[in-house]
Formats: C-alpha cells, structure tokens, sequence
C-alpha cells in the first residue's frame, strides 16, 4: 500500500479552513500526487465550528470517500476550538497536531502533548500584521508545510497566487514567516489527556422522533450552546453602565439580563459575540475583549 | 455616572417566543426581527413560515427556538397554509367545536415573498383571511449563499450577479413589494426595520389587531450576506432608513402616513460605502441610485401629506 497522508483541518465557519484544505490538495496535485479535499458542516453559520479534510497519496488513486476519522496530521485553526472539540480524537501515534496559540510551546505540551509531534504557532499575530485580517489559513499552511513534507512550497507558491490574485503576495509572506515561527516539539511516549467536558450533542435515534417529525418540547434550542462560536466576549464598565438596556434590546441572541445589581450582563452559554452590544451602547460601557476560554 | 430609572426592558417582555440556542450567524438581523416581532406578538399565535435562512437555523431536527405552534412550509405556501389553518378554525367556531383564539401569522424571506410565493400572498390577500404576512427582506438567497432576488437591490454583488469586468452586480431594480401589497387594498401595509425596534413592536401589534389580512415589511440586516462586520447590523438598518432607501411608513385603509421623517435625508453613499456588495460601484452608478431614491421618497412624502 502506498503512503497515504490524512489531515484534518479544525477551523470556525469563514476562517477558511476550507480554502487550507483545497490549497493543500493542489499543491500535491501539481506535485504529481493524488489528493482529495472536502468539508464538513452542519447548517450551522459563520463562527461555528467546522472540519476540512485532506488526503494525500504519493502515487495512488484514493479511492476512500469517508471522513477522516484518524488522521496522521491535525491543524487547528482557531485557539478557542481546543477546549469544545477533541482535536487528537483518532490522532495517529507518530502523527503531528498543529496549533494556532498566542501561547508557549511548553504550555501547551502539558495539555496537548501526547506520542505525536506537536507544533504551536502564533498564526493570528501573523495575519494580523501581514494580512490586516484574522484570516489564518494561509499561514496555518506555513506551519503544516515546516511539520511535514506532504507539500512543498514550490508548488503552494501557483495555486495560492490562482485563489487570492492581487493578495497573493501578502499570503506567502504569511506562510513563509509562519513556517520560519513554528516551534516544534518531539512526541512524547506518553499521553496524559486531559479530561474535558466536551460541548457534545445526543442525537435522538430516528425511532425515538414522533412521526412527523413533530417536536413537541417548545423552545428545546435553549439546550444548544451557541456560545461556542464566539471570538470576542462583551464586557461592561460598571462606572459607565446606565443600566438603560439598549445593549439587551438590540441582543440577535436575546441572551442579556440584568444581573441582580440590576447591570445587564450576557449569558455566555448564548453570546456569539456579534458585538452589536458594543456598538449601540450610548455611553460605550460594552468593550467586545479577547475571548479567554479556561 | 448618576443611574437613569429608565430601563428599556421595562417596556418589552422578558417572555421570548423565540428563543437563544437558534443557529443564526452572528449579528444577524433577520433573528432580532423575529425577536421582537415574537415579543410584539405574545403567545397566542400559529406561525407558518417558508423556507428560508430563519426556518434553517430555528428549527434544527431535533431542536426548535419557537415557543408557539410552528408549522414549515415550502418556499411558495405559506400564505396557503396560513389560509388554510384560518379557514379551518372558522369551520371548526361554526360546527361548535371553537378553537381559542388565535392569530395565524405567516413569516417568509424576500424570496418567498418576492418572487416564489408572490402568487399564493396575491391570492390569500384577494380572499381577504385573516392573518399576519411578515415579510423578512435581508436583499438576496442568504440561505443557500447569496444568490440575488428580486428583492436585490441596483448595483449589488451577489454570487450569481458578481460584480467583474463584464457584470456591475445587480442590473435591476428592487422590486416595491409593500406598494403589491398596498394595491390589494388590505387594511394594513407597514415597513419596518429592527433598528427602531419600538415603531416594529408596535406595527406588527398593530397589524395583528386589524382583521384581514395585514403586511408588515421587514428589512432585516445581513452582516455576512452584505458584507459587513457583525457588529454594524442596526447601525446600517438606521443608515438605510436615515438615507431614504428604506423609509418607514405604514398605510392604513389607503391612508399613508411617514413614521420617520428626517428634515434633510443623508446621502445615500453613507449607506452604500460600508458595504462590501457595494464597494465595486463608480460615482456614476452611485448618483444613478442617489436619484431613484429621492424621486422615491419625495413620491412617498407626496402620498403622505394628501393623506
């Protein structure tokens, strides 16, 4: 059996963890390797979180369709993900895990390190410097392409100045300093994993639904974390609240209440973190900060 | 800061007849304007609703975010449905086993409105039901990834009108759906938008009041369809409204009446220039829009002040 190389792309609706997978695909196909890329995802909306997947043969057709549920290499593209999807689900020992975290390596390796090579990189930073956006697909590739030799740089260099055209350039740049920026760490023998409650969901088989379909529970989506989705949390300045409400009128999640103080607050099981809030606020008491999970 | 005794929750219901937990993006529109038209509302309706972005994200198998009866539809049938569920609780009062009452409230997109199931409202305003049409106008096929409408309006890009070399986006008009709904002589048409959340509360209150079939015109904002960042959703619905290319107004018996009216309109780039649909259009194009939305308004301001 030829080598087959599966990877698999933990991204947020709109980060572009699509076009990450896609332009992997091409490099290997101008490479002279066969390749597949495909996404994952519920009709779920931007900020929700999604999967791409890659295969990767040296000289084979693949003919597997599936998913992949055990991957050789698993790229994360957003930090906040790390703690509401088991990303080393199925990882292959031997295999890598690619992080996109403003933290250090040595941290991470005591939540995340396991018998796989695993890599961390600041992408946001990055994108945020070079591309203005935090749009980290283009760097991320930069960190896949320094962990393993699946693609090559030359021939990334065509297919990303096809898709971004007059962007292209910057792109590169991205993933040329993240490749530089990666630190890699050896696997460990062992994995310690961590125990965490994971946001899952219990799907009902379909004999346990009413016929119809009929949903006889009104309102059951309060039980769904929507929460999840959400990049930049909403903060108020009690100094500057007024407590007139504007903030949980104009809430899409309808999600802020007034605490017992009586300052309205956002209930974070909820909050997408749109950061209408914010904006409306009269007296700008709301600042939307960096979301800190855990 | 001195705290002011007005707090606004005060004056609408903590009861949600459309909960948290739906899978709308972030800063959607669409989904404050169904809040606040549920809240309007109360409990004692029965929702039918079309196909469309709102039905998607509310009511994932097994989840729903509706509190009240709450029935799908396809694209085309909701103003069908809604008549029929009319209809049948008329039948049901006359052989003497009543129903409470309830108000039957059809919600749909602009493409259920506009252009797919623009027949079935046409037939069940004719025949006079009584019921709510809300109409959830967020300018294109927000759903299945932005494909244009008739609700589209001039100069927007869209996936299936791009702006390029050979297309400028969007090369029609907005179709005037409330002025279709107005010539149906219904008792109630109104425009909306969740920008001045009090003036929707109270047209869809006022709406359901009425007996007969009633209208309510809802520009809801789409920050990935429109290409703008989540947080400038209410912030455009007001531009739209402040620039005169979506004005306020309700028409009662005939009768219309403008429910925000600014001295002096702001120009119409003020709305289009935050908008990534818009960013590829020329000054040309620009005034081109500038003059249909003045000759618009001042038609409107026209009609309102005869009354």
């Amino acid at each position: 059996m030829d080598k087959l190389t599966e990877i698999r792309w933990h991204g947020r609706g709109g980060q572009g963890a699509v076009t990450s997978a896609e332009l992997t695909a091409l490099a290997a196909i101008k490479e002279g390797k066969f390749a597949q890329a495909f996404p994952s995802f519920g009709p779920e909306r931007r900020g929700a979180p999604v999967l791409a997947f890659n295969r990767i043969s040296e000289s084979e057709h693949i003919r597997v369709r599936s998913a992949v549920t055990q991957p050789d290499i698993v790229v994360v593209l957003d930090p906040g993900l790390l703690y509401i999807v088991d990303v080393t689900s199925g990882l292959k020992d031997g295999g890598a895990l690619i992080i996109n975290s403003s933290k250090k390596l040595v941290d991470i390796k005591l939540e995340f390190g396991g018998p796989w090579q695993l890599a961390v990189v600041n992408a946001t930073t990055i994108a945020l410097e070079l591309l203005k956006v935090p749009i980290v697909n283009t760097t991320m590739l930069g960190a896949l392409l320094k962990v393993s030799d699946a693609i090559k740089l030359d021939f990334l260099l065509e297919p990303i100045e096809e898709r971004f055209g007059k962007l292209a350039q910057r792109n590169i740049e991205a993933c040329k300093r993240a490749y530089e920026e990666t630190s890699v760490a050896e696997p460990s023998p062992t994995s310690k994993k961590v125990e965490r409650a994971y946001a899952k969901e219990s799907w009902p088989s379909w004999q346990e639904l009413a016929p119809g379909f009929v949903v006889t529970e009104p309102g059951n989506a309060r039980s769904y974390r929507t929460g999840d989705w959400r990049a930049q949390c909403p903060e108020w300045n009690h100094d500057r609240c007024i407590k007139c409400g504007i903030c949980s009128l104009f809430c899409p999640e309808d999600c802020i209440r007034p605490n017992e103080r009586g300052y309205p607050e956002a209930d974070l099981y909820y909050c997408k973190g749109c950061g209408i809030c914010a904006r409306e606020c009269w007296t700008q008491a709301i600042t939307m900060g960096e979301e800190v999970k855990e | 800061m001195e705290t002011l005794g007005i707090y606004v929750p005060r004056l609408v219901t903590k009861r949600q007849g459309f909960t948290p937990g739906h899978r709308a993006c972030s800063g959607c529109g669409e989904a404050l304007a169904v809040k606040l038209v549920m809240k309007a509302l109360g409990r004692n309706v029965i929702v039918v609703m079309s196909t469309g972005c709102m039905e998607v994200i509310s009511t994932q198998l097994p989840y729903t975010a509706w509190e009240v009866p709450w029935i799908h539809t396809l694209f085309e049938n909701s103003a069908i449905v809604a008549s029929g569920i009319e209809a049948g609780m008329k039948a049901l009062n006359r052989k003497g086993t009543p129903l409470p009452k309830a108000k039957v409230v059809a919600i749909g997109g602009d493409g259920a409105t506009f252009d797919i199931g623009l027949g079935a409202i046409s037939g069940a305003f004719e025949r006079g039901h009584d019921f709510l049409y809300v109409c959830l106008d967020n300018e294109a096929y927000m759903n299945t990834g932005i494909q244009r409408s008739s609700a589209t309006p001039f100069g927007a890009s869209t996936t299936t009108q791009p702006a390029g070399k050979v297309s400028m986006g969007q090369s029609t008009w907005k179709k005037n759906m409330p002025a279709i709904a107005i010539a149906h002589d219904i008792p109630y048409v109104a425009t909306a938008c969740p920008s001045y959340p009090f003036d929707l509360m109270n047209k869809v209150k006022k709406a359901a009041e009425i007996e007969g079939p009633t209208y309510v015109h809802i520009l809801s904002v789409c920050p990935t369809g429109w290409r703008i960042p989540t947080d400038m959703t209410i912030r455009l619905g007001r531009l739209a409204v402040e620039t005169g290319v979506f004005p306020l107004y309700e028409v009662e018996n005939g009768k219309y009446t403008l429910n925000y009216d600014p001295p002096r309109l702001r120009p119409v780039e003020d709305y289009l220039k935050p908008q990534g649909r818009f960013r590829h259009l020329t000054p040309k194009m620009v005034k081109k829009i500038q003059q249909r939305v003045s000759v618009e308004y001042a038609s409107l301001k026209e009609k309102a002040a005869s009354g």
